[in-house]
């Protein structure tokens, strides 16, 4: 009882708050009503106040006091239990924490009640993520090249991703490929490459209603009849056709997008997962030997899970610059460092990136690389493509011919015209990594007349120092530093037992950390059209230092 | 072991000379000849004979990237306009060479880039032509107009500018303590992104050991006239006036951004070779062709004594990632 009398005291010490009444204890939280009164509020609110017992704690991530009426759901940031939606500071002390949160309660009455303001930042329509047939399912789409018009309908391809767990119970997850318009169009999704080419696992329909299907403008329809005006009889007529064609599949899901408009150019979907043999729609035959079909509207509708996965949402938090993301890049070698930088690159939002490597990914590369164990060996650059597809839907990676940068160029570089070959090759690149600490191959590459940027990374014995040099001061910079400037302790490496060849010693740790920060700094010299000195990071057990030369 | 930054840029400045080049030169000054001949025949009494210029005429050439200049001084009165001069040498020249070379206009000159030969060798020339300013006059005051080819930034504006060659090429003559220095921030230059023309840096040192106390070993000498550079690269008003054109401020060729790039560029060479002097050999780099492998193989370059350590461990230059 303490809680209880404690937090209805001290809510009724709160000035704006008329009256407080009816508070009861149950299991887990303290609950009873308000009212709240104040000078511009012309007639008092009442709300229904639940506390949660570890109150001024939050519960998981949320705040754990409702103020809850239902009579509200119009106004915004009202969910649809009434509860009104709130963020406020984190405070340990009873006391505080009501007054900042009864604080937080007036200040939504004044801003979206009394002055009935608007947004500027769309909110999603509320979706009751529910299990049907005993599991999520999920779609993610993204952005296509069409602008759709109200009642334009047709077929949606879909492909399976990977099932798995969620909130307890199994999910399946699913990307949209294509919209297929009735006169036959295919609108592809844009996708990556990869994920174009997976299989269609199935299909379904789609139905552009313009609108949200929401109540108040974000609770999602949960009846039939409330979509009522937004299905043509064409698109009535469409169902009823694809269900008898494909009646003997009866009880299968049948995904139907809605799409809609959430400002002047982006569109969203939600997905209602119908049952074959189970339409939400009657056909019946008219004397004339026509055909209608009326939707049953009686029958609640299946809501699946969409995401918007386009571009910009998947890397809205955070990428690099516009520019750079843009820049067809090349990583030479792609061994502890090159997969780093391919991997930072892939997260940072950049869409081409072509890699080259001979070598195969052993067990013992993984603990300081981007590979894995679990696909035992493999070439490095396979591994690696398979990698940057599953983090980005959006990069671009072609495997280039694994003999050609520390084969093919050495054998050749000297014969005749051979060398513009090269260039020309390079050339389709606006940003090439050199990340094979191959002297040779930098020698050649330095020698060469490109126009793309070519950039050479490499590291000292027990990851003391990053060499960093731009084209076309590569060679001779990289190999002062490791022969006279830098103290490159090459006695001490490690050996693998059963093999001549002793490589460097260095933890995941060590080396991603000193490649970050390189990777950093070249952006930075790219956002800021600054002059790319070659420079050095040196590191001990507390700093990193860049030193530009 | 520190590098003693003295004798290594006379070993740059040496491992750089030309006569290392010399069949790769001759093979060079045939084809300025040929080229020289034929524009005497095809052109005839429209010219004065043609001259060499450029930095083998200033002996400030060095071996890892040169071409050879011609000067082809035009009469008064053989073109009414200096584009019609600068086209008619193009067409020639394309005529002519077309078929085994590369003929481009170039800023004030059409480049001639033979095809690469047997040996891989291509050959480089480019062809200045200039119109004397007073008429009959140029045996005597050597005084040219050159056209200014209009897509490049700075003259867009302007189709031609007044210069004189040879005051050019005399200004630097006998001045053997100034070509060391332009030969090594050549170097530089042209192993540091060739940002920066040569006759940019030409004058830069020339003005220096004009204004200021140039003097001690090569590398004392080199580091004043970087600092000269450096503390007036960014200087309001500082101008490096051309020789052949008192008008002509070669200063105005960097734009804001590039005068202070050059400033700062000097200003972290100087400070990184002074905290190691291992560094100048990053900045100033010894042609391997020519070192000879005594001297690369100590501690000054990459070469089989420091390379080839015992068998059994690898070298120092063995690079990680």
């Amino acid at each position: 009882m303490e809680f209880l009398d404690d937090v209805t005291k001290l809510i009724s010490d709160i000035p704006f708050v008329e009256k407080v009444y009816d508070f009861v204890e149950e299991d887990l939280l303290i609950k009873g009503k308000v009212t709240i009164s104040f000078k511009e509020l012309s007639t008092p609110l009442e709300f229904v106040v639940e506390v949660y017992k570890c109150y001024p704690l939050k519960n998981y991530d949320s705040d754990s006091i409702k103020f809850k009426n239902l009579n509200l759901l119009e106004y915004r940031h009202v969910m649809g239990d009434g509860a009104i939606c709130i963020h406020t500071s984190h405070h340990t002390n009873l006391k505080s924490k009501l007054n900042y949160d009864f604080h937080s309660l007036k200040n939504w009455i004044v801003k979206y009640f009394i002055n009935k303001d608007q947004d500027d930042h769309y909110e999603h329509i509320i979706v009751d993520e529910k299990l049907i047939n005993n599991q999520y399912r999920s779609f993610l789409f993204t952005d296509i090249e069409y602008s759709f018009e109200k009642g334009e309908f047709g077929d949606v391809t879909i492909t399976a991703l990977q099932n798995g767990g969620f909130r307890g119970d199994s999910i399946s997850n699913h990307i949209v490929q294509s919209f297929i318009r009735r006169s036959g169009e295919q609108l592809d999704c844009q996708w990556s490459n990869l994920y174009k080419n997976m299989g269609i696992s199935y299909t379904g329909a789609y139905l552009f209603i313009e609108r949200p299907p929401a109540n108040f403008g974000k609770f999602i329809f949960t009846k039939w009849s409330d979509l009522l005006d937004h299905l043509p009889k064409a698109f009535l007529n469409f169902l009823l056709e694809f269900q008898k064609k494909f009646i003997k599949e009866r009880g299968k899901l049948f995904p139907v997008f809605f799409g809609y408009k959430i400002d002047e150019v982006n569109i969203h979907w939600q997905v209602a997962l119908l049952e074959i043999g189970g339409f939400p729609i009657i056909g019946y035959q008219l004397p004339n030997k026509e055909w209608i079909t009326t939707p049953r509207n009686e029958l609640d509708i299946n809501w699946g899970i969409t995401r918007n996965s386009s571009y910009k949402y998947f890397f809205g938090r955070g990428s690099f610059s516009q520019n750079f993301i843009e820049k067809k890049i090349l990583i030479i070698g792609v061994g502890a460092i090159g997969s780093m930088v391919a991997k930072t690159l892939t997260r940072c939002g950049c869409k081409f990136i072509d890699i080259a490597d001979y070598d195969i990914k052993e067990p013992e590369n993984v603990c300081r690389s981007e590979y894995q164990f679990n696909t035992g060996l493999m070439d490095k650059t396979e591994e690696l493509k398979i990698i940057l597809g599953t983090i980005s839907p959006f990069v671009e990676t072609s495997i280039i011919e694994k003999d050609y940068f520390q084969g093919i160029i050495k054998l050749y570089h000297k014969e005749k015209g051979a060398k513009s070959n090269f260039e020309n090759s390079l050339n389709q690149y606006d940003l090439v990594f050199d990340c094979t600490t191959d002297n040779d191959l930098m020698y050649i590459l330095d020698s060469l007349k490109i126009k793309c940027d070519l950039t050479n990374l490499s590291i000292t014995n027990f990851a003391k120092e990053l060499v960093c040099a731009f084209y076309p001061n590569i060679y001779t910079f990289a190999m002062n530093q490791f022969m006279n400037v830098l103290e490159n302790d090459t006695t001490d490496l490690y050996k693998p037992t059963g093999c001549w060849s002793p490589t460097f010693k260095a933890s995941y740790n060590d080396i991603s950390l000193l490649v970050q920060m390189a990777i950093k700094h070249i952006h930075n010299l790219y956002e800021t059209g600054s002059r790319k000195n070659n420079f050095i990071i040196e590191s001990d057990s507390s700093t990193l230092k860049i030193v530009e030369y | 072991m520190a590098t003693d930054k003295h004798e290594h840029l006379e070993t740059v400045l040496e491992t750089h000379r030309m006569t290392h080049v010399q069949n790769l030169v001759d093979k060079f000054k045939e084809k300025r000849n040929e080229v020289k001949q034929a524009l005497a025949n095809h052109y005839g009494s429209d010219i004065y004979y043609p001259f060499d210029s450029g930095s083998f005429k200033k002996h400030t050439a060095i071996n890892t990237k040169f071409d050879l200049d011609v000067v082809v001084p035009f009469k008064k009165d053989s073109f009414d306009t200096l584009d019609k001069m600068f086209d008619s040498l193009n067409d020639f020249l394309d005529d002519e060479y077309g078929e085994i070379a590369t003929i481009r206009k170039q800023k004030v000159s059409i480049g001639i880039i033979f095809d690469e030969d047997d040996d891989g060798d291509v050959i480089n020339l480019d062809i200045v032509p200039g119109r004397e300013l007073n008429k009959d006059q140029y045996s005597a005051d050597n005084k040219l107009n050159l056209f200014v080819y209009s897509k490049y930034g700075l003259f867009s504006s302007s189709t031609y500018i007044q210069t004189n060659i040879q005051a050019q090429i005399d200004h630097i003559k006998a001045k053997e303590n100034e070509r060391k220095i332009i030969r090594l921030l050549k170097i530089w230059n042209n192993n540091d992104g060739k940002e920066y023309k040569s006759f940019l840096l030409e004058l830069f040192t020339i003005k220096a050991f004009d204004k200021e106390d140039i003097s001690g070993n090569i590398w004392e000498k080199l580091e004043k006239v970087m600092e000269y550079i450096k503390d007036n690269a960014t200087k309001d008003g500082f101008k490096l006036i051309d020789p052949g054109n008192s008008n002509n401020d070669l200063m105005d060729t960097l734009e804001s951004w590039g005068k202070t790039n050059l400033s700062n560029r000097m200003e972290t060479i100087i400070e990184r070779i002074n905290s190691n002097s291992d560094n100048i050999k990053s900045y100033f780099p010894t042609n391997k062709d020519f070192e000879d492998d005594d001297k690369s193989s100590s501690s000054v370059g990459y070469g089989i004594k420091t390379g080839g350590t015992a068998y059994s461990t690898p070298p120092k230059n063995e690079r990680f990632g």
